[in-house]
C-alpha cells in the first residue's frame, strides 16, 4: 500500500491530539467520539455501545411486533436504524484500523 | 442525524396512512350494516382525517391520525318488509357508504404511502451510499 508522507504526518499529528485532549480530561471514558475518548479503544468502544444500543431497540420492537404490540412501521423503522448504525461502526472501524496499520508500516 | 429525521417523518406518514385505512375498511366492512333495533339509524360513515404535528425535538412536522369524524348526510332506504328491523312502513335504512368514494380514498392512502416508502428508501440509500464512501 503506498502511504504519502505527508498523510502518514498528518495522521500521525491527528492521532496524537485526540491521546493529548484525552490525557488534559483526566479519566478516559467510553461515550461520545471526541468528548474525553482518550484512546482508539475506547472511541470503538463507546461507537460499539451505541450500535449495540440501537440493534437492541431493534429487537425490542420485532419482539413486540411479535406479540402482536408494535406497528410493522416502527419494527421496520427500528431495525433500520439498526443496520444503518452498524453499518457505520464497522465502516469507521475498519478505515481507522487500515490507517493504523499503514503508520505500523511506515519504514523508520 | 437529517437522513435519521427524514425516516422517522415518513414512518409517521406511513403510520397515518395505514389509520385512514383501517377507516376506510371499517366504511367497506359495513357498507350493509343496518340498525339493531327497528327502525333505528344504521352504521354511519366515518371520515378519516389527517394531521400535522410539530415535533419539537427532531425540528419537523410529524404527520398525526386525526379524530375521525362522521359523516352527517342521509342515509338510504330500501323496501325490504321482511327485514327484522325494517320500520312500519316496511323500509330498512342503509349506511351513507358510497362504495366508489371509498375505494377513491383507499387509492389515495395507498399512493401517499407508496410516495413514503420512496422517500424511506431514497433517505436510506443516500444514507448507506454516504457511509459506503468510506469502505
Amino acid at each position: 500500500m503506498a502511504v504519502l508522507p505527508a498523510a502518514a504526518a498528518a495522521a500521525y499529528q491527528a492521532v496524537a491530539n485526540i491521546g493529548g485532549a484525552g490525557a488534559a480530561g483526566g479519566a478516559t471514558t467510553s461515550g461520545a467520539i471526541g468528548a474525553g475518548a482518550g484512546d482508539f479503544s475506547s472511541f470503538l468502544q463507546g461507537a460499539l455501545k451505541d450500535g449495540i444500543g440501537t440493534m437492541k431497540q431493534g429487537e425490542t420492537m420485532a419482539a413486540r411486533q411479535v406479540a402482536g404490540q408494535a406497528n410493522v412501521v416502527d419494527v421496520v423503522n427500528a431495525v433500520n436504524q439498526a443496520e444503518i448504525t452498524l453499518d457505520t461502526v464497522v465502516a469507521v472501524r475498519d478505515k481507522v484500523v487500515a490507517a493504523y496499520q499503514s503508520i505500523m508500516n511506515m519504514p523508520i | 442525524m437529517d437522513f435519521t429525521t427524514s425516516l422517522i417523518v415518513a414512518a409517521s406518514g406511513m403510520r397515518a396512512q395505514s389509520d385512514r385505512m383501517k377507516i376506510i375498511a371499517e366504511n367497506i366492512a359495513n357498507a350493509n350494516s343496518t340498525s339493531t333495533t327497528p327502525g333505528g339509524d344504521p352504521y354511519r360513515r366515518k371520515i378519516a382525517t389527517v394531521n400535522s404535528e410539530f415535533d419539537r425535538e427532531l425540528n419537523a412536522n410529524l404527520v398525526t391520525p386525526g379524530k375521525p369524524a362522521t359523516d352527517m348526510s342521509d342515509f338510504t332506504t330500501r323496501y325490504d318488509p321482511g327485514n327484522p328491523n325494517a320500520d312500519a312502513k316496511g323500509y330498512v335504512k342503509l349506511p351513507n357508504v358510497n362504495a366508489l368514494v371509498e375505494i377513491m380514498d383507499m387509492r389515495e392512502a395507498q399512493r401517499s404511502y407508496e410516495a413514503d416508502l420512496t422517500v424511506m428508501d431514497a433517505s436510506k440509500t443516500m444514507l448507506s451510499r454516504t457511509v459506503d464512501l468510506l469502505k
